[in-house]
Protein backbone atom coordinates (compact mmCIF):
# COMPACT_ATOMS: atom_id res chain seq x y z
CA UNK A 1 0.00 0.00 0.00
CA UNK A 2 2.77 2.27 0.62
CA UNK A 3 4.51 1.62 -2.46
CA UNK A 4 1.50 2.43 -4.72
CA UNK A 5 0.24 5.61 -2.66
CA UNK A 6 3.83 6.78 -3.01
CA UNK A 7 3.86 5.71 -7.01
CA UNK A 8 0.03 7.73 -7.38
CA UNK A 9 0.82 10.41 -5.00
CA UNK A 10 3.06 12.41 -8.04
CA UNK A 11 6.46 14.48 -7.13
CA UNK A 12 6.28 16.13 -3.96
CA UNK A 13 7.61 19.62 -2.93
CA UNK A 14 10.90 19.71 -0.82
CA UNK A 15 9.52 22.39 1.91
CA UNK A 16 13.11 22.90 3.01
CA UNK A 17 14.33 23.51 0.09
CA UNK A 18 11.11 25.76 -0.95
CA UNK A 19 11.45 28.04 2.18
CA UNK A 20 15.17 28.07 1.61
CA UNK A 21 14.59 29.70 -1.77
CA UNK A 22 11.42 31.97 -0.40
CA UNK A 23 14.06 33.35 2.27
CA UNK A 24 17.08 33.82 -0.67
CA UNK A 25 13.95 35.69 -3.26
CA UNK A 26 13.09 37.97 0.07
CA UNK A 27 16.79 39.17 0.34
CA UNK A 28 17.38 39.52 -3.35
CA UNK A 29 14.07 41.78 -3.59
CA UNK A 30 14.86 43.66 -0.21
CA UNK A 31 18.29 44.38 -1.80
CA UNK A 32 17.46 46.08 -5.02
CA UNK A 33 14.04 47.18 -3.45
CA UNK A 34 13.49 50.24 -1.10
CA UNK A 35 11.36 49.04 1.80
CA UNK A 36 10.87 45.63 0.32
CA UNK A 37 9.14 44.72 3.60
CA UNK A 38 6.36 46.70 2.04
CA UNK A 39 6.03 44.41 -0.43
CA UNK A 40 4.34 40.50 -0.64
CA UNK A 41 6.31 38.10 -3.13
CA UNK A 42 5.79 35.26 -5.25
CA UNK A 43 8.21 33.99 -7.70
CA UNK A 44 7.30 34.27 -11.92
CA UNK A 45 8.84 33.91 -15.25
CA UNK A 46 8.66 35.39 -18.48
CA UNK A 47 8.87 33.02 -21.90
CA UNK A 48 10.60 34.66 -24.91
CA UNK A 49 9.56 32.56 -28.05
CA UNK A 50 11.02 32.79 -31.10
CA UNK A 51 10.05 30.78 -34.27
CA UNK A 52 12.66 29.68 -37.14
CA UNK A 53 12.00 28.56 -40.51
CA UNK A 54 15.51 28.35 -42.17
CA UNK A 55 14.16 26.48 -45.43
CA UNK A 56 13.28 23.03 -44.49
CA UNK A 57 14.62 23.71 -41.01
CA UNK A 58 11.55 25.24 -39.08
CA UNK A 59 10.78 24.62 -35.45
CA UNK A 60 11.00 27.25 -32.29
CA UNK A 61 13.32 28.03 -29.34
CA UNK A 62 12.20 29.85 -25.73
CA UNK A 63 14.12 31.49 -23.38
CA UNK A 64 12.65 31.37 -19.66
CA UNK A 65 13.51 34.47 -17.58
CA UNK A 66 13.00 34.27 -14.26
CA UNK A 67 11.06 36.90 -12.38
CA UNK A 68 10.73 38.36 -8.44
CA UNK A 69 7.09 39.64 -8.84
CA UNK A 70 6.69 41.70 -5.71
CA UNK A 71 3.03 43.60 -4.94
CA UNK A 72 1.76 46.73 -2.69
CA UNK A 73 -1.70 46.32 -2.04
CA UNK A 74 -1.84 49.66 -0.79
CA UNK A 75 0.08 51.67 -3.39
CA UNK A 76 -1.47 49.37 -6.38
CA UNK A 77 2.36 48.84 -7.57
CA UNK A 78 4.17 45.64 -8.95
CA UNK A 79 7.72 45.62 -8.96
CA UNK A 80 9.38 42.87 -11.28
CA UNK A 81 13.11 41.79 -10.52
CA UNK A 82 14.75 39.69 -12.55
CA UNK A 83 16.71 36.53 -11.45
CA UNK A 84 18.15 33.04 -12.53
CA UNK A 85 16.82 29.78 -10.79
CA UNK A 86 19.58 29.23 -8.27
CA UNK A 87 19.04 32.45 -6.85
CA UNK A 88 22.36 33.86 -6.95
CA UNK A 89 21.64 37.42 -7.75
CA UNK A 90 19.56 39.51 -9.22
CA UNK A 91 18.76 42.65 -11.40
CA UNK A 92 17.75 46.24 -11.47
CA UNK A 93 13.47 46.60 -10.50
CA UNK A 94 11.04 47.47 -12.67
CA UNK A 95 7.94 49.71 -11.77
CA UNK A 96 4.59 48.79 -12.41
CA UNK A 97 2.07 51.49 -10.70
CA UNK A 98 -1.14 51.16 -11.63
CA UNK A 99 -1.33 54.92 -12.32
CA UNK A 100 1.06 54.85 -14.62
CA UNK A 101 0.51 52.24 -16.75
CA UNK A 102 -1.16 52.23 -19.95
CA UNK A 103 -3.46 48.77 -19.18
CA UNK A 104 -3.09 45.06 -17.35
CA UNK A 105 -5.32 41.91 -17.87
CA UNK A 106 -5.04 38.27 -17.22
CA UNK A 107 -4.36 36.38 -20.17
CA UNK A 108 -6.23 32.96 -20.71
CA UNK A 109 -4.99 32.00 -24.34
CA UNK A 110 -2.30 30.76 -25.22
CA UNK A 111 -0.69 30.78 -21.98
CA UNK A 112 -2.22 31.81 -18.44
CA UNK A 113 -0.43 35.13 -17.75
CA UNK A 114 -0.71 38.42 -15.77
CA UNK A 115 -0.18 40.81 -18.53
CA UNK A 116 1.04 44.71 -17.50
CA UNK A 117 1.27 46.78 -21.14
CA UNK A 118 3.73 49.80 -19.45
CA UNK A 119 3.73 52.05 -22.62
CA UNK A 120 2.44 51.02 -25.92
CA UNK A 121 5.77 49.85 -26.47
CA UNK A 122 5.99 47.26 -25.11
CA UNK A 123 4.28 44.73 -22.45
CA UNK A 124 5.45 41.95 -20.17
CA UNK A 125 3.96 38.31 -19.38
CA UNK A 126 4.12 37.17 -15.93
CA UNK A 127 3.56 33.57 -15.73
CA UNK A 128 2.93 31.95 -12.54
CA UNK A 129 1.97 28.49 -10.85
CA UNK A 130 1.64 26.98 -7.45
CA UNK A 131 5.71 25.03 -7.97
CA UNK A 132 7.66 24.12 -10.97
CA UNK A 133 9.47 21.06 -9.88
CA UNK A 134 12.27 21.81 -12.67
CA UNK A 135 15.27 23.89 -11.17
CA UNK A 136 17.53 24.15 -13.81
CA UNK A 137 14.69 26.09 -16.09
CA UNK A 138 12.97 27.61 -12.37
CA UNK A 139 12.91 29.12 -8.40
CA UNK A 140 11.88 26.20 -6.68
CA UNK A 141 9.52 27.60 -4.40
CA UNK A 142 6.33 26.51 -3.75
CA UNK A 143 3.45 29.40 -3.68
CA UNK A 144 0.55 28.34 -3.41
CA UNK A 145 -1.00 30.47 -1.08
CA UNK A 146 0.62 33.57 -2.49
CA UNK A 147 0.09 33.12 -5.83
CA UNK A 148 -3.55 33.52 -4.71
CA UNK A 149 -3.42 36.58 -2.97
CA UNK A 150 -1.18 37.89 -6.01
CA UNK A 151 -4.39 36.38 -8.54
CA UNK A 152 -7.16 38.04 -6.06
CA UNK A 153 -5.16 41.54 -5.78
CA UNK A 154 -4.54 41.41 -9.93
CA UNK A 155 -7.37 40.61 -10.78
CA UNK A 156 -9.72 43.09 -8.24
CA UNK A 157 -7.32 46.12 -8.01
CA UNK A 158 -4.91 46.10 -10.57
CA UNK A 159 -6.55 44.85 -13.66
CA UNK A 160 -7.51 47.67 -15.82
CA UNK A 161 -10.42 45.67 -18.12
CA UNK B 1 14.48 -5.56 -51.38
CA UNK B 2 11.80 -4.30 -49.09
CA UNK B 3 14.47 -3.95 -46.02
CA UNK B 4 16.85 -2.53 -48.12
CA UNK B 5 14.80 0.17 -49.11
CA UNK B 6 13.22 0.69 -45.74
CA UNK B 7 16.82 0.96 -44.46
CA UNK B 8 17.68 3.49 -47.09
CA UNK B 9 14.76 5.84 -46.27
CA UNK B 10 16.08 5.94 -42.60
CA UNK B 11 19.14 6.44 -43.82
CA UNK B 12 18.13 9.21 -46.01
CA UNK B 13 15.87 10.84 -42.79
CA UNK B 14 19.24 10.78 -40.73
CA UNK B 15 21.09 12.62 -43.54
CA UNK B 16 18.41 14.91 -44.10
CA UNK B 17 18.40 15.25 -39.92
CA UNK B 18 22.00 15.78 -39.59
CA UNK B 19 22.59 18.17 -42.45
CA UNK B 20 19.16 19.67 -40.88
CA UNK B 21 20.75 20.53 -37.44
CA UNK B 22 24.01 21.71 -38.97
CA UNK B 23 22.27 24.72 -41.46
CA UNK B 24 20.35 25.29 -38.27
CA UNK B 25 23.17 25.76 -36.24
CA UNK B 26 25.46 27.32 -39.03
CA UNK B 27 22.75 30.21 -39.76
CA UNK B 28 22.04 30.44 -35.47
CA UNK B 29 25.87 30.81 -35.51
CA UNK B 30 25.92 33.89 -38.36
CA UNK B 31 22.86 35.74 -36.89
CA UNK B 32 24.09 35.74 -33.11
CA UNK B 33 27.43 37.20 -34.57
CA UNK B 34 24.99 40.10 -36.52
CA UNK B 35 23.44 40.85 -33.25
CA UNK B 36 26.76 40.82 -31.54
CA UNK B 37 27.83 43.56 -33.62
CA UNK B 38 24.92 45.42 -32.93
CA UNK B 39 24.77 45.26 -29.02
CA UNK B 40 28.41 45.42 -28.40
CA UNK B 41 28.25 49.12 -27.13
CA UNK B 42 25.11 48.24 -24.81
CA UNK B 43 26.08 48.37 -20.75
CA UNK B 44 26.05 45.29 -19.31
CA UNK B 45 22.66 45.13 -17.12
CA UNK B 46 23.43 45.46 -13.73
CA UNK B 47 23.84 42.45 -11.61
CA UNK B 48 23.04 42.26 -7.76
CA UNK B 49 24.75 39.11 -6.21
CA UNK B 50 23.29 37.42 -3.05
CA UNK B 51 24.76 38.37 0.29
CA UNK B 52 27.66 35.43 0.47
CA UNK B 53 27.04 35.42 4.01
CA UNK B 54 23.68 34.41 3.36
CA UNK B 55 24.44 31.89 0.75
CA UNK B 56 26.66 30.17 2.85
CA UNK B 57 23.69 29.72 5.82
CA UNK B 58 22.67 27.18 3.69
CA UNK B 59 25.13 24.92 2.60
Amino acid sequence: MGFFSKLFKGPEVDMEKSNANAKKMRLLFNQVVENGDDYRLIYGYTEDVSRFNYGFVHGSKTKIGNLIVGWNEASQTIVVVPTVPDLSGCGDPTWYRRSEILKAYRNKYPTDAFVIYPDKKGYIAINAYDWLEDESLYVYVSQEEELAAFTDFFLNHYATK
Amino acid sequence: MPLRELGAFLLLLVVVFIIGNLWFHMVEGVLDRIKGLFLRRKEPPAWHPLPPEEENQDH
